[in-house]
């Protein structure tokens, strides 16, 4: 399956809308769907025609290096700034709809909350922005304490807190009323080990709550360990879509260990794929899918005894580098 | 309307957390105390007679005012200037505007926010001054409550000023440009009273033109007006050239069509500041 298939069929049948604002009244609309978004900032490019779509409940990452356009496309996507071309729907209606807003959490890079307020304070304050009922602040407060782990922390003020602390404060603001959709734009870049371990903990939790996490982040072990699908973008341009597996596994490939044949005796398989012998281990990669068990009857048949059969994956770090070359 | 009074509300909060209300009030109290004893010894201990006394306490006291409202001045430039870029720089108003509000919401509730803190500053400041000057001379300015009220005015508009400024250009830049545009308005103001001491046709021109582009001078000499006794300017002071190249003396109120003008400058400014943040991208 292709990536750019995946991502349509993962926002399900009928979802996809091919026309701009066709999903504005669609009930099951995607969560994201942009439609060569663009934006330029007089001749600097920083997003060029993105095109993309998250279905509900699915946590996707956002990966890119620094400079990218990440961060452009989030602010894009929540009416921060203004496309210069292209559209985006977010939660069936276009990007930056008021309405829409109030289902929308949002974690941004740049985390600064008012220096002067207790953290409780803070998360009251946008529970009154996000029109919550008034009896709900304090149990909504005290939950995302809770969650971001500043239970006990709520009544101190927000310029006491360290990098990390205020990061975990903007989880919590990102996650109170039980937005649809949350949006975090770099969310463990304060963060120490405990601390990207609980984000992760948390987008699971959200996952399994049915709610959409947009992940942006330039870290691909994050996205390794959380996200349904990626899209890798560079220089402002989406270069790949699909879930981990397939992003990382363009050529799959096969390590083996073979005993019992004469030096250079796998020249006969060449057929199989590229063999690249290393010590006493044979690589096959450029492989097509499915042949690994005709290529170990093949050893077989000559006689070789296939000591051990190890599949080749690349890594998610490898494919970046080699996605952001080609782009 | 909740947006405006939340936002309006934290604007008031944070000038009380940050102190900047304890600041004020503290230099409020030490320079009204300063003017009492200053007005005692004007009215008890310099030896004036009784009519030159008369003559001297008013324009202690215009003087006093004029000095508060540059303090006004400054302080709605100083916060006002603060108000949106230093956020938008920080990242705090990228968090508020994210969430669902109109930005003209938040731009609304902290323009009020800060006009009431404004408003509160010079009603008591105010209020003070006239106690202490009646307390120490028995002196009472014909109508105090006019003249703070367009003192006030004077501060509203320099602070709707640099609140559009603020949208688009950093706190520094917005809050030098609204001071000197100020000191630039009242110097014009000055400019014009020399003008129509000396009969020169152009820097009147000039002065009338500059209270249109920018009333804070206009709206000053109002505060001046209410604060003279009617027999402190006499026709024959108003008609000589040093009453009328004097900056601290207003021989007429400020006319209906002027404040109906200096209105709609508001309004519009701050429509307009309305607009620049709706467009900023952030």
């Amino acid at each position: 399956m292709s990536p750019a298939r995946s991502a349509e069929q993962a926002a399900g049948p009928g979802r996809g809308p091919d026309v701009p604002g066709a999903c504005a009244q669609a009930p099951g609309s995607p969560a994201i769907h942009a439609m060569a978004l663009t934006k330029r900032y007089g001749r600097t490019v920083a997003l060029s025609g993105l095109s993309m779509t998250v279905a509900r409940g699915e946590v996707f990452g956002f990966l890119g290096p620094n400079g990218a356009g990440k961060t452009t496309a989030v602010k894009l996507l929540l009416g921060l700034v203004r496309p210069t071309g292209g559209e985006a729907m977010v939660l069936g209606a276009p990007a930056g709809d008021r309405q829409t807003r109030r289902q929308i959490g949002y974690l941004p890079e740049l985390f600064r909350y008012q220096s002067w307020l207790t953290a409780r304070e803070v998360l009251i304050l946008h529970c009154r922005l996000q029109r919550m009922s008034r009896p709900r602040w304090a149990a909504a407060a005290d939950e995302a304490l809770r969650v971001a782990g500043l239970a006990g922390r709520g009544d101190d003020k927000v310029g006491t807190f360290s990098k990390g602390m205020q990061q975990r404060l903007g989880l919590g603001v990102a996650l109170l009323g039980e937005p649809a959709l949350v949006v975090l734009d770099e969310p463990t870049s304060a963060l120490d080990p405990v601390g990207r371990h609980d984000v992760r903990t948390i987008i699971r939790e959200l996952r399994g709550r049915g709610t959409t996490v947009f992940l942006n982040t330039h870290l691909l072990e994050e996205a390794e360990h959380v996200c349904d699908r990626v899209t890798i973008i560079s220089r402002g341009r989406s270069v790949a879509t699909g879930t981990l597996a397939e992003l990382r596994a363009p050529r799959p490939g096969v390590r083996l260990r073979v005993g019992g044949l004469a030096d250079g005796w796998w020249q006969r398989l060449a057929g199989f794929g590229r063999w690249t012998p290393q010590g006493e281990w044979l690589l096959v990669d450029d492989m097509a899918a499915g042949r690994v068990p005709e290529l170990v009857g093949a050893i077989v048949s000559l006689g070789g005894q296939v000591e051990a059969v190890i599949p080749e994956r690349q890594s998610l770090e490898d494919r970046f580098l080699e996605l952001l070359e080609d782009s | 309307m909740s947006a405006i009074w939340t936002i309006a509300s934290l604007t008031v909060r944070e000038a009380v957390r940050r102190k900047l209300v304890a600041a004020c009030a503290v230099i409020s109290v030490v320079l009204v105390a300063v003017s009492g004893w200053g007005f005692d010894r004007l009215s008890h201990g310099s030896g004036f007679t009784s009519g030159e006394t008369n003559l001297a306490l008013p324009q202690a006291v215009v003087l006093f005012m004029f000095m508060f409202s540059f303090v006004v001045a400054l302080s709605a430039s100083a916060i006002a200037s603060l108000a949106v870029s230093s956020e938008i720089d920080s990242g705090v108003l990228q968090a508020v505007v994210a969430r669902p509000v109109r930005r003209s919401d938040v731009l609304i509730g902290k323009w009020l926010g800060m006009v009431g803190l404004l408003a509160a500053y010079t009603a008591v400041v105010c209020g003070l001054l006239v106690a202490v000057v009646y307390w120490t001379s028995g002196f009472v300015a014909p109508d105090p409550a006019a003249a703070a009220a367009f003192v006030l005015a004077e501060g509203v508009v320099l602070l709707t000023l640099v609140l559009l400024l603020s949208t688009r250009l950093s706190a520094l830049a917005a809050g030098v440009i609204g001071v000197a545009v100020f000191g630039m308005a009242w110097l014009a103001g000055v400019v014009g009273a020399l003008g129509t001491a000396f009969h020169i046709r152009a820097l009147h021109t000039v002065s009338v033109i500059s209270q249109y582009v920018m009333p804070t001078d206009g709206l000053w000499h109002g505060a001046i007006y209410y604060l003279e006794p009617p027999s402190f300017v006499t026709q024959q002071l108003a008609d000589s050239p040093v009453g009328q190249g004097d900056p601290f003396l207003a021989v007429a109120a400020p006319a209906w069509p002027y404040l109906t003008w200096a209105g709609i400058w508001l309004v519009l400014v701050l429509l307009l500041g309305l607009v620049s943040f709706e467009r900023r991208e952030l």
